[in-house]
């Protein structure tokens, strides 16, 4: 039993929901089956997966959940025969949703505020490339007002606004050597906010095929009056004094498709696919408040792809109480051979996902899920340093989940 | 079942932890196979000269022993079967051994440099009271020694208190007197080596502006050097040892040579000039001595790195040293007070010394190819640096300072010039052999120190 745990978890190939610096762990359910389920749970995590599907849910609820996302990359430049693993970094993924709405009514109002992009890498000062990078947090909180309404007893529609705050910590190593011999650094740290919004469409057929619908808009986050801070020799510390810097991360919009499929009473199949429009991160500049001979604005080059995802899944009704799932996704990546840097070292990626429900009375329920990601192991040549070498990524993300209903 | 129960949270521990290490990305490391000629890293040793010993900033110090390339490249070894590799290291309370220049100030961009002269591992002086360095004489793997020469390799009594010191202390006090230093480099019972001599029988010379004063700046023959280098290196692969040999790199590589110009001479002496009497003419010159008669510096006349902190130009106060009689002309700015010649490099000198180099790199890749060794060709990795070129995001270049290989010195390296130096022998020792050693990290170590 051991084994076969193993190799589900470890090898078998599995679905799918994220690329570049995307995580979802919104829904617990939906994440028990590698993030498919739009369609099947019309409940408060439709507020992020599809707000069309709120109006279907015949209570209220409030529901928090949280996520351990651990990105466990490696490097190993070509010709050496040293491994440079990230630093164990866990960032926690939160999400709370709230519904609110009066018995029998057809409409209903929610709020969620969600983490849905977020990373950690922490390759240290080290390694090959940490003239590119030593460490990069990522982190986006969305607070989504929502509205739904059933148009009829088959389809609804609904709408949330987004807004977005979003804060980056960045550091590299300087190549300015300070009189112990240890490398110089600077750090960037900021804070940016975006506004977007979110819509879809949910419909059951009256044999219980459900499909859903929903467009997540682009957010571009404004980062203005960040911090850089810069660790330098006194020497050179008036060409480094620590200034102000600005800088644009776009987060794509999404367009998603979700179907489920009543098998038996106890099992659904579901599926879902998503087209990322992540053409639009084309660059990624800082540009600094005061400039130097030695401080300048830098650019780089993104040139994102348009990426897909698609995972399926099944929801296994036990009993009242219990339910299981699984699924399995894959995520094509939107980052081109040319430009893979050390902050996202992207592949296509494959996700396997175990997870569970539990009714622990009328009034609350868990429900628990971990999702291992797989990146393909991908031999590069980084933009910024030219060093040649080898990415290899695991994702791992345990996640749990209460729900309260009344 | 209840021992089951009772160590459940045992067993979940297992699981969780299994299911982590398990789960952690996984890259194949290339370094199983190979090796078709079988060779034996298993005891490495180092034969060399200050850059075998890992000397920067005009001394050896404790860092410098742990940053020298031969250890980095042991490093690299021992993952692909190599043994332990001992170097002779200072005391760690003596950790800055001979002492070496720092970098006290960046004054308007000039660098001011300092002595350290704390934490030394002299334990004491000569006859002529030069310094004599804490003895180690355990058995070592690293047996570079500053100063060291192709000729002198042969010498009796370079390895006494008349010779070199860093010889002096890698010996016994009983060692008899006539111990030479291949002697003692082809007794170690090694498998595999590498070879960095012939350097200071050319550079020896260069760096003092070509004028031959005592044995250590003697220019070698050609001849000379063809007969002691073959008889070195037989004596190395007497039981068909397997090795690396590195050439000798151009003068017109190392900063030393090439950081004080003769324009920048002008505008310093020009600046000081103006600053006296705006009205005044500016120089147009700098005149220095040859081998024959004294005449206009050129721009393909090299001053030595030491001219431009020795201070001495423009001075009007200087003894000219075959007469004792102070020469009243500013130093160096007139025909009739030229620039020593121990001082400058000039064009004819550079030409014979570089044409010298040559020949010697084409009898060590001869010898190289008769006894089946690899070639580390430091001699075209430091003209490549010359035209400077990236590594690993950094820009590395022959500047002084800002160019990131070379020490305060102008001639030896910094740490990350000698990890590039290490990777040279890297690629030399696998493109000869087959073998999978591995890259140094060349992002790990650093370039000059700021204050």
């Amino acid at each position: 039993m051991k084994k076969l745990l193993f190799s589900i978890l470890c090898a078998s190939p599995s679905l799918l929901f994220a690329q570049g610096s995307q995580v979802n762990t919104q829904g617990v359910r939906a994440l028990g089956m590698a993030g498919a389920g739009s369609a099947l749970f019309t409940d408060e995590t439709s507020i992020f997966y599809n707000p069309g599907g709120l109006a279907k849910m015949d209570h209220n609820a409030v529901s928090a959940g949280i996520s351990a996302v651990m990105y466990r990359s490696a490097f190993k430049e070509s010709g050496s025969n040293q491994v440079y693993n990230t630093r164990s970094q866990v960032t926690p993924p939160f999400s709370v949703f709230a519904t609110f709405g009066p018995d029998n009514a057809r409409w209903k109002a929610g709020l969620g505020v969600y983490t849905p992009y977020g990373g950690a890498v922490d390759w240290g000062d080290s390694w090959p490339g940490k003239y590119e990078l030593n460490h990069l947090k990522l982190r986006a909180i969305y607070i989504q007002p929502t509205i739904s309404y059933k148009l009829t007893d088959n389809l609804s529609v609904g709408a949330g606004f987004v807004y977005n705050i979003g804060m980056v910590d960045l550091a590299r190593s300087l190549p300015l050597f300070l009189p112990d011999g240890s490398s110089a650094h600077a750090k960037l740290t900021g804070t940016g906010t975006g506004i977007g919004y979110n819509v879809g469409a949910h419909y059951n057929f009256d044999n219980n095929v459900a499909i859903s619908l929903s467009y997540r808009s682009k957010v571009v986050t404004k980062l203005k009056k960040g911090d850089a801070e810069f660790t330098v020799p006194d020497a050179v510390a008036a060409s480094f004094s620590d200034t102000k810097f600005s800088a644009e991360l776009p987060l794509p919009a999404s367009l998603n498709l979700g179907l489920s499929v009543p098998v038996s009473d106890k099992v659904d199949i579901v599926a879902d696919g998503t087209f990322i429009q992540y053409n639009i991160y084309k660059k990624l500049v800082f540009d600094y408040a005061d400039n130097t001979p030695l401080l300048q604005d830098t650019e780089q080059i993104k040139n994102y792809k348009n990426a897909f995802s698609g995972k399926v899944g099944v929801n296994y009704k036990a009993n009242e109480k219990l339910a299981v799932r699984a699924g399995v996704g894959y995520v094509k990546t939107p980052v081109d051979k040319d430009y893979v840097y050390a902050e996202t070292p992207d592949n296509d990626r494959l996700m396997g996902a175990l997870g569970l429900s539990y009714a622990i009375n009328d009034k609350f329920s868990l429900h628990a899920a971990y999702v291992l990601q797989k990146l393909k192991e991908r031999t590069v040549t980084s933009p910024v340093t030219q060093i040649e070498g080898a990415y290899k990524t695991n994702i791992h993300a345990p996640s749990i989940s209460f729900t309260y209903k009344w | 079942m209840k021992r089951f129960q009772k160590n459940i949270k045992l067993y979940i521990g297992f699981v969780a932890l299994a299911l982590a290490a398990s789960c952690k990305p996984s890259i194949d490391l290339d370094t199983k196979g190979g090796n078709p000629e079988n060779v034996d890293f298993s005891k490495y040793i180092a034969v060399g000269n200050s850059l075998t010993s890992g000397y920067a900033n005009s001394g050896l110090s404790l860092k410098g022993q742990e940053q020298s390339f031969p250890n980095m490249l042991a490093q690299e070894m021992k993952k692909v079967g190599g043994g332990e590799f001992l170097q002779p290291y200072f005391p760690a309370e003596n950790y800055n051994g001979s002492g070496f220049l720092y970098l006290k100030a960046l004054v308007n961009g000039q660098p001011e440099l300092g002595t350290v002269t704390d934490h030394l591992a002299i334990r004491g002086q000569t006859e002529d009271k030069k310094p004599l360095y804490i003895k180690y004489t355990g058995p070592i793997n690293n047996l570079g020694v500053p100063g060291m020469r192709l000729d002198m390799a042969f010498a009796p009594g370079i390895g006494t208190t008349k010779g070199n010191p860093y010889f002096e202390r890698l010996l016994p006090d009983n060692a008899p007197a006539t111990t030479t230093y291949v002697d003692f480099a082809t007794t170690k019972d090694h498998t595999f080596f590498s070879f960095s001599l012939g350097n200071n029988d050319v550079l020896g010379y260069a760096t003092n502006g070509a004028v031959h004063t005592d044995a250590t700046n003697a220019l070698i023959s050609e001849q000379d050097f063809t007969g002691r280098y073959t008889s070195f290196i037989t004596k190395l692969t007497n039981k068909e040892q397997k090795g690396v040999v590195a050439t000798i790199p151009d003068v017109t590589a190392v900063p030393y040579f090439t950081t004080v110009t003769r324009q920048a001479l002008l505008a310093g002496a020009n600046a000081a000039l103006a600053a006296k009497d705006p009205k005044l003419p500016p120089f147009e010159n700098i005149y220095i001595k040859t081998k024959t008669t004294p005449r206009a510096a050129t721009d393909k006349d090299m001053f030595i790195l030491p001219f431009s902190s020795a201070g001495l130009l423009g001075r009007q106060d200087l003894k000219d040293p075959a007469t004792g009689i102070v020469n009243p002309y500013p130093y160096g700015l007139y025909l009739q007070n030229p620039v020593g010649d121990n001082f400058v490099l000039d064009e004819a000198e550079a030409k014979m010394v570089q044409d010298r180099i040559v020949a010697l790199n084409a009898i060590i890749k001869q010898v190289a190819d008769s006894k089946k060794l690899a070639v580390a060709d430091i001699y075209s990795f430091l003209n490549k640096v010359k035209s400077g070129y990236q590594i690993n995001g950094i820009a590395i270049s022959n500047k002084y300072i800002t160019g990131n290989i070379f020490s305060l010195d102008g001639v030896h390296l910094t740490p990350m010039g000698y990890a590039i130096m290490a990777n040279v022998f890297v690629d030399a020792i696998n493109a000869k052999y087959s073998t999978k050693l591995g890259k140094v990290n060349v992002s790990q170590y650093g370039g000059v120190a700021l204050p």
